[in-house]
């Protein structure tokens, strides 16, 4: 009995001795549960002491027990706060430990890159539509009547050189019309949105359109398919100031308001009075340090504007009283005006792309740095 | 049109610098593009009179020139072949100068001789075309030796680069720019015209019947004949030509004036100078007489060799057809009866106002000239330009407008020059043939209109009144408290009262047109824009991670062919070349070409779409329907994280084309077609449907048009009729959501073996019909041929979601819904629980 007793305190002070010290001892987690197994585990050496809990005296039975079990909670406490520090040093490892290497490539789905010439045709629209524009379209296969005829070109006039127009053959095989208004042309400008509108529904209106438009040029500078937004505003008492004043808004909303807009007077048959409005050179900037030595030396060396300074964006005016005659409207109750404006030579300026054949060539390595 | 300031300026009475002129005119709408300057870069550069010339010691090509420079002789080496005897003038390079080319002129040995200078011919000093020899000065130009040639010959000139738009018709002649510049500078405007004959024919003859007479000299201007030396008309050369003008609606006037005993010389320095900046050549004096004429008054005009005129006489006619007639390009051409020509007894020798007949015309031989001064209809020249492809600098004003008022002007002026430069002796009159008058334009204008159009109350009727009558206008009181405007003739633009207002905003500058801005009444019935609708579609296609491309519409017909699209295409009339003849039919052709080029530059993957118009012919009004289309491709291998994957297949394409539809909102699905566009693979391609309407197609290029195209790759391509999407776009709400489910799911695969033609679709469609209303969703996991699997089978893993939307669900519910699925599978598709 007492040999019981003596074996079992024994063993409680054996495991309650230097409990810390060998799980301290353990390196990592699987030697720890190893030696915590050893103690507490199904063949540990608590569980083998607490076999002998029946062959203890009834009257220390209980003593005896709570001691055990004192030893044991001892143990777990011990055991717990080793594998903690053991999972706090693994943390701790790791985060001091050699860095995983950032410039391996993110794991991502690429969004492609959107094309100059529509993204610009985008922001342009988005600036005419905050201005109280509305956004509509036509088509690129025109009566030349619509293209020409009714926008004021008389026939057979120099005006249809600054055009030059391709003419859809018709479907015995010759050109539709010889060339009359009943001809079919790929329009030439997106101006004829203003017919259709006007035969449509009646003023007033504000309207803006972008498409690809067609011209009979093929040279360093010019496409024979370019892009073009046009617009025109219908009301009454409608000015010259009210375009000017309205297209100003456009452009420096569009380009920056520091950037200068320059107006003056053009022709197009469409419109009277005509005109052109220019921006200052977005490349040398030239109203940056004006009059400067270092302000004439950039726009001396400047290729954009050809040294002058300016860029032609806009091509304007009121419009004619034979438009609105050959649609009509009313020139002596409606007023209006109208422009057209190049979508390629902007997107070239905004992208940076010296050549525009780099806009239709669509080749992958120009379209994957958009 | 080029202008020379100096001309301008003794034209003009001006003193404006060219910088000023160019900067007035641009802002008056006659833009300036670029200013060229003359007689810069001529220092040291100096007449020299030639004293001595002897022959080189060694060198039979040179030849040793003593010059004196104005201070003393040196002597040059001198390799041209035109060294003038001693006496002449030539122009002397002095050692230290640069010339304009950049060569530096420094003193030196030529074969053993030292040259102390050079002699430059015109071309070496930049002020002529002629590099035949040195320049050699006549007897007429002024300089002693030693004077700077810039000084001497009157070398310092600024020409104007005009971009002239087609109505200023006025300007395209100094005296036009002249008046327009006087206009704009606000001052009065006078010009100094010679318009003197020194030599008239000492016979007045008469004008023959049914013509006018129209004398060279303008009586009670002051001038009269005494001025003139009169000289004894020739024996037989007529001193007037009968002139008829049967096409009267083609040609309003046409004067004709004699000149006898013409020298054809070559031009006086002075003379060719100028035309040479102005980019003209020199032909000979009278060639060039008529030239500088119509670089003065922008009136063209033509000299015939009289003596070539069979039956002395000029019928301005229509042609026939098939008619011919050598031209001075050195060409031949059939006319139609569309074409005015100038015609003789024998026929056309000229297209009237196009070019000159080579049979009539002036040359080294001539003695006797017939001066044409004429105002030609500007639509008939501009067609008969265009109908035979000769654009000249005479067409190209007689289609703009010449002045029809101008013509005896430009007779005048021609004759004072002709007889001057020429040596000629003029006619007293011309024959002045006058088939119709062209009247002054009068316009009404109110100055209330023209405040109100342009927006500016400040402009008070003075300052337009002031602007008008500067630009020629005359004004009378018109109706109430309007003015009638007459226009001058040389303004064929000026028609209507918005013209005239264009004039006071254009001459006062556009920078004083005040800014005013008004806000456009929004439409309460304006619908969606397609143009934004379209751009929900783009934005999901560049989600998708497609580039976009913008290609040309218009391709060859091979290109079509090609691509094995329609043929059936819109084609142009007038195409610039073959390449680009043919409005596309489909978008395949474009992207395929951006396929092709990806490959030649080895980078041989990726993504593009584009969305752009197809071209069908139809029967609307134009003969055409557009149709706007989204096309996309992939080609090449699919993105892994590191490296590539395996080569894209049909179902890269299907997946775009879900995900673009899944971001837009819209649900498309891919079902078997029977038939498939030529373009694509007959086995690896479907339909698309939209809400189960065909849209448009997708799947692996035909492997015939791969090879046609020379590709390395098999790209996978789709192409859908976006209007039918646009349509539900605009129609489509906002998402709807469900409520989430309150009770947990039950997920069971399911690992089945089938043939291999039974069809996802076929198997998904039995699961979720033999499991309702229990399953819901029904997701393949695993897809698997080869061994263990006989041939021909396939093995499908299922992933099969089970849920009860009002109660747990048990497994007992799940296990026999699962079995119940599996017996049909197994008794209707052939299906064996995969072991
Ligand atoms: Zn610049």
């Amino acid at each position: 009995m007492t040999d019981a007793v003596q074996e079992f305190e024994a063993g409680l002070a054996r495991l309650g001795g230097d409990v810390t010290a060998t799980f301290e001892a353990c390196a990592d987690e699987q030697a720890l549960r190893a030696a915590n197994a050893k103690l507490v585990g199904p063949s540990g050496e608590l569980t083998g002491l607490l076999k002998l809990m029946p062959k203890l005296p009834g009257d220390r039975r209980k003593e005896l027990g709570q001691r055990a079990n004192q030893v044991k909670q001892a143990i777990q406490t011990a055991f717990d706060a080793r594998l903690a520090a053991i999972a706090r040093a693994l943390r701790e490892a790791e985060l001091s430990g050699p860095r995983i290497d950032v410039s391996l490539p993110g794991r991502a789905v690429r969004p492609g890159g959107q094309h100059p010439i529509t993204k610009t045709i985008e922001e342009l629209l988005d600036v005419f539509a905050s201005l109280g524009f509305e956004i509509s379209e036509s088509r690129e296969i025109e009566l030349a009547e619509y293209n020409f005829g009714r926008l004021g070109f008389p026939p057979d006039h120099p005006a249809t050189d600054m055009q030059d127009s391709f003419f859809v053959k018709g479907r015995t095989g010759t050109q539709v019309g010889g060339g009359g208004d009943e001809a079919v042309v790929l329009r030439t400008h997106a101006t004829a949105i203003q017919v259709h509108e006007m035969l449509a529904r009646k003023p007033p209106m504000a309207v803006v359109a972008a498409g690809t438009v067609y011209r009979r040029d093929d040279d360093a500078t010019h496409s024979p398919m370019f892009h073009q937004i046009d617009g025109f505003l219908v009301d009454k008492n409608v000015s010259f100031a009210h375009l000017k004043g309205v297209l100003t808004t456009f452009l420096k909303r569009t380009f920056g308001a520091e950037v200068p807009v320059r107006f003056r007077p053009s022709y197009f048959p469409f419109v009277e009075p005509g005109g052109e409005l220019d921006i200052g050179c977005t490349f040398c900037r030239p109203w940056v340090g004006a009059g400067s030595d270092a302000q004439r030396a950039r726009t001396d060396a400047c290729r954009t504007c050809k040294q002058t300074g300016w860029i032609e964006v806009l091509g304007c005016g009121s419009i004619h009283p034979v438009v609105f005659e050959s649609c009509g409207v009313d020139p002596a109750e409606w007023s209006g005006f109208a422009w057209g404006m190049g979508i390629d030579r902007i997107a070239m300026l905004r992208h940076g792309i010296r050549d525009i054949r780099m806009l239709y060539d669509n080749d992958i390595r120009f379209l994957d740095q958009l | 049109m080029k202008a020379s300031c100096k001309w301008l300026r003794e034209l003009g009475g001006l003193d404006a610098s060219a910088d000023e002129m160019a900067a007035r005119l641009t802002r008056a709408g006659i833009e300036v593009e670029a200013i060229e300057r003359f007689g810069r870069g001529l220092d040291r550069v100096v007449i020299a009179e030639v004293r001595a010339k002897r022959a080189h010691p060694s060198r039979d090509k040179l030849t040793l020139v003593t010059v004196f420079d104005g201070k003393g002789t040196r002597e040059i080496v001198c390799g041209a072949p035109n060294v003038p005897a001693p006496g002449a003038r030539v122009v002397l390079v002095e050692v230290g100068a640069t010339l304009p080319g950049g060569l530096a002129i420094e003193a030196r040995e030529v074969a053993g001789v030292r040259s102390e200078g050079m002699l430059a011919s015109e071309k070496e000093l930049g002020i002529g075309p002629d590099h035949e020899g040195i320049l050699v000065l006549g007897d007429d130009e002024l300089g002693k030796p030693g004077t700077p040639i810039v000084a001497a010959l009157d070398l310092e000139d600024e020409v104007l680069h005009l971009s002239l738009t087609p109505n200023r018709a006025d300007c395209q002649g100094h005296l036009g720019v002249a008046r327009e510049l006087a206009a704009l500078f606000g001052k009065p405007f006078a010009p100094r015209l010679t318009l003197l004959p020194s030599k008239l024919l000492s016979v007045l003859p008469e004008a023959p019947l049914g013509t006018r007479a129209l004398p060279v000299i303008e009586s009670g201007n002051g001038h009269s004949g005494e001025t003139a030396s009169l000289v004894a008309p020739v024996e037989g050369v007529p001193m007037t030509v009968p002139i008829r003008i049967p096409a009267a609606d083609r040609c309003a006037r046409y004067v004709g004036t004699v000149l006898q005993r013409v020298a054809m010389a070559p031009s006086p320095f002075w003379l060719r100078y100028r035309l040479h900046v102005l980019g003209q050549r020199s032909i000979d004096r009278v060639v060039d007489v008529t030239n500088l004429v119509l670089l003065e008054l922008g009136h063209p005009i033509h000299a015939f060799d009289l003596d070539r005129l069979d039956g002395h006489r000029i019928d301005v006619r229509l042609a026939r057809a098939g008619e011919r007639i050598a031209l001075l390009d050195g060409t031949e051409r059939t006319l139609t009866e569309d074409d005015l020509v100038i015609a003789d007894a024998r026929g056309p020798v000229a297209l009237a106002g196009v070019m000159g007949g080579s049979e009539s015309a002036v040359r080294a031989s001539t003695r006797n000239v017939l001066l044409e001064v004429a105002w030609f209809d500007p639509r008939s020249v501009r067609r008969t330009s265009r109908r035979h492809g000769i654009h000249t600098e005479s067409s190209h004003r007689f289609e703009r407008g010449v002045d029809p008022a101008g013509v005896a002007l430009a007779q005048r002026r021609a004759a004072s020059l002709l007889t001057t430069l020429a040596d000629a002796v003029c006619a007293p009159i011309g024959v002045d043939a006058e088939a119709r008058r062209i009247a002054h334009a009068t316009v009404s204008l109110e100055p209330d209109y023209v405040r109100a159009a342009i927006g500016d109350p400040s402009i008070t009727d003075t300052d337009a009144r002031t602007i008008l009558e500067g630009l020629g206008c005359a004004i009378s009181p018109g109706e109430h408290s309007g003015w009638r405007v007459t226009v001058p003739t040389h303004r064929p633009d000026l028609t209507r009262a918005i013209d005239l207002v264009e004039e006071v905003a254009r001459v006062r500058g556009y920078d004083r047109v005040p800014t005013l801005l008004l806000r456009p009444e929004p439409r309460p019935d304006a619908g969606p824009s397609r143009a934004l609708l379209v751009r929900q579609v783009r934005r999901a296609a560049l989600a998708a991670g497609h580039h976009e491309a913008v290609n040309f519409t218009f391709l060859s017909a091979a290109d079509l062919s090609r691509a094995r699209v329609s043929t059936d295409a819109v084609a142009l009339a007038n195409p610039l070349s073959e390449e680009r003849s043919v409005m596309r039919t489909s978008l395949v052709p474009g992207l395929l070409a951006n396929v092709s080029r990806a490959e030649r530059h080895q980078r041989p993957r990726g993504r593009i779409f584009e969305i752009g118009r197809r071209y069908l012919p139809s029967a609307g009004p134009t003969g055409a329907e557009e149709r706007l289309t989204l096309s996309l491709v992939a080609f090449g291998t699919r993105d892994e994280w590191l490296g590539e994957g395996p080569s894209v297949d049909f179902y890269d394409g299907k997946g775009a084309v879900e995900r673009i539809f899944d971001a837009l909102g819209l649900s498309a699905a891919a079902h078997v077609a029977d038939a498939l566009p030529g373009w694509l693979h007959p086995r690896r391609a479907a339909e698309v449907r939209l809400a189960g309407t065909p849209i448009g197609h997708v799947g692996e290029i035909h492997p015939d048009v791969a090879d046609a195209h020379a590709l390395a790759t098999r790209p996978i391509l789709a192409e859908l009729d976006l209007a039918l999407v646009l349509d539900a776009l605009a129609a489509r709400g906002p998402r709807q959501v469900r409520a989430l489910p309150r009770f947990g799911a039950v997920v069971r695969d399911l690992a089945i073996v089938l043939a291999d033609d039974v069809t996802l679709a076929r198997v998904e469609a039995l699961v979720r019909e033999t499991g309702a209303p229990l399953v819901e969703d029904v997701q393949l996991f695993d897809l698997y041929r080869g061994k263990p699997i006989a041939d021909g089978q396939k093995s499908f893993a299922l992933r099969i979601t089970y849920r009860d939307a009002d109660a747990t669900l048990t497994d007992a519910r799940v296990d026999e819904a699962h079995g119940r699925i599996l017996a049909r599978a197994a008794s209707e598709l052939g299906a064996q629980l995969r072991g």
